[in-house]
């Protein structure tokens, strides 16, 4: 979440004791620019069944334009994620201003409902056969990891 | 050598305590390997809690801290501090949301505490990798370049030079005063506009901290806030202004006779001229384009009048580098050519007049001596005055351009005044009147007996058309009934548009426009004279359309910024969190510079690497994310940092 928007709105979220599902961690960046596409497959890579993105709303970025940026990027990532297998439904960038607890609420509940039904993501560990020479080795088996 | 990590948790009271055990969190954070130790406080935020904090600080002489209490934005400045005093580096430290993220929003005392240990965790390792990050500091000029002297541009090299900062004033033209100087009368008051312009110009011709450039443009701005330099093209005026006494002898004599761009082409001036009488500096220019001496005749009638060897033929342009710390942009407006809508006959019936036109023939500097004249020297038996000429309009520009209500009601009290038998046709849309004085105005002007009002929809809709020797102009009202006046003279509301300037300006000053082409603010209320690219001001028209009083007042606050952000003897401290680029790995592959909001970033062409101007960075992160060498990296929000943040909250 970016510090001068939608980390305030989950702040405002808190003062108002609006009750949220406790499954989500907050990485805090000064601006969703900040975001490299890198963090995102870093979070599904460590277990993470899903990412979240909050941030300013267009046109009121602290930073002018650094959402526009989180925006493109996402826009790509998720198509991408879409082709490494990982459903697109996981992968989420919303904005929330400093004032919309409501919204900030609303969106986690409804990430974690898409998320859980999406169920949790299973990581493919490559089967130790792979890469011998001469030997073809099999397809990938899917293998349930956590 | 193993980092010493101090964890503080905060109960906040009952805040926290009362929603996640407290007891729990400690102990079991404790028990991680990389914590040194854990202690709990009632209430670490208040005067013995933050005691408590350095004297605790002191004695163990952790090498991180960790501080697991409310959101970082309400208390992270506080322990900062608290612990910047006791000795650790303030960036050092990583707050943990205990409170707003996780107390009072998780309904399950055990799901909270959960979560409250998994994000101790992350801080944890995330303050691991924290640098040791100081607070650096540059020297900085405190004087000011201020671009055009109008109204804005006036007040602030006024109040700067008031401070004791030097000036240097750039006009394009070679008189001051912007606009106004071509006005008789200005709204509400009536007030002359050249008695009131008069002590301010005055001023800014004499006083010794304002350098006043005209017929000056600037060229090129290198540098950053605080550390400008600006080149200046002043073009030669062929006479010299300190042996000038503006006796006017040069004038009379020269024989070529051309249209004065100053009258909007209604009256002609010479090659060498001044543009109105009483234009200050009071000193002629020569116009090297119509001049026959400069297209090669050898003509010396305006050196051989003057008795004072003023007019020197071999002056040249000149091209002047001033250093600056701050630059205020008041580069004022144009209007919007009416010619463009046919329906207005503008350009091509003669007694169709825009606004700024009209301001010539009522002024006693102008074209008719301040009488209402048609071209055939006769009074006009009526005036229309038109609003919202391509203003208010989508497909023109959809703003209101603020003053043409206040200024058509001020042509109708002119007219009033010194043609009192002239009848006016003020068609409107809506009244746009704002201020303190300016209803009473439209209401006493309603009262003259010779004005008749004539309501209209928008977009404004009057066409007017030649018929015979007078003009007829038709327009539907506001009840969709057709109406058709008879006049002699009309008068077009044009929309008000930036200067043509504006376009080159911003390249060369890096500042951003908006979609009209006026310069754009930082933020519409909180920031309504200051641009993306610090240092940078702008005031008056040049930010929008706006009456001269708000010009004035945009003039004052922006001199006020460079007051307050550029002191003498005060170094400008430079934010911390900023990005750096690692040279080694950069290939000036431009795609951070290309990025940055601020143009913070510039390539070093000598090393062949970006470079982040640490002065005008502000840590946004943007270029650090775009980096496809990872050569970028963001100061206290390293990608390693956040790495370890990620991978530990899903552990």
């Amino acid at each position: 979440m970016c510090n001068w928007c939608s980390y305030a709105g989950a702040d405002a979220a808190g003062s108002a004791r609006k009750t949220y599902p406790p499954n989500i961690s907050v990485i805090r960046v000064m601006c969703t620019g900040r975001i490299d596409p890198q963090f995102v497959l870093k979070a599904f890579q460590s277990g993470a069944d899903g990412v979240l993105i909050l941030g300013c709303h267009p046109g009121d970025c602290h930073y002018k334009e650094g959402n526009y940026k989180a925006l493109r990027r996402f826009h790509l990532l998720r198509r991408m994620l879409g082709q490494l297998g990982i459903d697109e439904g996981r992968f989420r960038l919303d904005w929330v201003s400093a004032s919309e607890a409501d919204k900030f609420v609303a969106t986690v509940h409804d990430m974690v409902k898409t998320v859980k039904a999406l169920g949790p993501l299973h990581k493919i560990t490559a089967p130790s056969s792979l890469g011998t020479k001469g030997k073809g080795s099999g397809a990938f088996q899917e293998m349930g990891n956590g | 050598m193993k980092l010493r990590i101090g964890v503080y948790i905060c109960s906040c009271g009952t805040n926290i305590s009362e929603n996640l055990d407290i007891d729990e969190l400690a102990r079991v954070s404790s028990s991680l390997d990389t914590v040194t130790y854990v202690k709990v406080h009632n209430l670490l935020c208040s005067e013995e809690g933050k005691n408590y904090l350095a004297e605790d600080i002191l004695k163990e002489k952790p090498d991180r801290a960790v501080i697991a209490a409310c959101t970082p934005k309400e208390h992270e400045k506080t322990f900062r501090n608290v612990l910047q005093k006791a000795g650790l580096n303030p960036y050092l430290f990583q707050m943990v949301n205990i409170r707003e993220q996780i107390a009072w929003v998780t309904s399950d005392k055990t799901a909270a505490t959960d979560k409250a240990k998994s994000a101790i965790r992350m801080a944890v390792r995330r303050v691991a990798l924290h640098e040791p990050l100081e607070k650096k500091e540059i020297d900085c000029n405190t004087d000011a370049l201020v671009i055009g002297a109008g109204p804005a541009g006036m007040e602030a090299a006024l109040l700067l030079a008031k401070a004791g900062r030097k000036v240097s004033l750039v006009e394009k033209n070679a008189f001051i005063g912007g606009r106004v100087a071509r006005y008789e009368e200005v709204f509400p008051k009536m007030e002359c506009a050249s008695c009131m312009l008069e002590p301010i110009m005055d001023e800014i011709l004499h006083d010794e901290n304002i350098e006043l450039l005209s017929c000056s443009e600037v060229q090129e701005v290198l540098g950053f806030v605080g550390n400008f330099v600006v080149q200046i093209k002043k073009n030669a005026g062929f006479v010299d202004k300190d042996k000038c006494l503006g006796c006017g002898a040069c004038y009379d004599v020269c024989p070529v006779k051309i249209k004065n761009e100053f009258d909007y082409n209604l009256s002609e001036r010479h090659a060498i001229y001044v543009p109105y009488v009483g234009a200050l500096p009071n000193v002629p220019v020569i116009d090297k384009k119509n001049c026959l001496r400069f297209k090669g005749e050898n003509c010396t009638l305006c050196k051989e009048s003057c008795m004072f060897d003023a007019i020197n033929y071999d002056d040249k342009d000149e091209l002047l580098e001033r250093n600056v710390g701050g630059i205020i942009a008041a580069t004022g407006f144009e209007l919007f050519d009416p010619s463009v809508l046919p329906q207005y006959g503008y350009g091509r019936i003669p007694e169709v007049y825009t606004s700024l036109e009209f301001e010539r023939l009522l002024s006693q500097t102008g074209p008719t001596g301040g009488k209402l004249l048609m071209k055939n020297s006769k009074e006009p038996e009526s005036v229309a005055i038109i609003h919202c000429v391509g203003s208010r309009d989508k497909n023109f520009k959809e703003y209101c351009s603020s003053v043409c209500c206040m200024y058509a009601l001020k042509f109708a009290r002119l007219i009033e005044k010194h043609s009192p038998s002239v009848k006016v046709y003020d068609i409107y849309a809506d009244w746009c009147v704002p201020g303190k004085d300016n209803q009473a105005f439209l209401n006493s002007v309603r009262e003259w007996e010779n004005i008749k009002f004539l309501h209209t929809s928008l977009p404004m809709n009057a066409e007017i058309q030649q018929k015979g020797d007078a003009i007829t102009v038709s327009c539907t009202d506001i009840n969709g009934k057709k109406n058709e006046l008879s006049c002699g003279m009309v008068v077009l509301c044009p929309a008000m548009l930036p200067s043509k300037d504006n376009m080159r300006l911003s390249e060369l000053l890096q500042i951003t426009k908006d979609q009209d082409g006026f310069f754009a603010e930082g933020h519409t209320k909180l920031a309504p004279v200051s641009t993306n690219i610090d240092g940078i001001y702008i005031a008056g028209c040049s930010q929008g359309p706006k009456d001269i009083q708000n010009s004035v007042a945009q003039g004052a606050a922006a001199a006020g910024q460079v007051l307050a952000s550029l002191v003498p003897g005060r170094k400008l401290e430079l934010d911390v969190m900023t990005a750096e680029i690692d040279g080694k790995a950069c290939a000036e592959c431009m795609i951070c510079l290309n990025l940055c909001p601020y143009k913070a970033i510039v390539l070093d062409r000598e090393k062949k690497v970006a470079v982040v101007n640490t002065v005008l960075c502000k840590g946004c992160g943007t270029c650090v994310a775009a980096c496809p060498s990872e050569s970028a990296n963001s100061r206290h929000f390293t990608t390693q940092q956040i790495f370890a943040e990620i991978e530990e909250a899903l552990k």
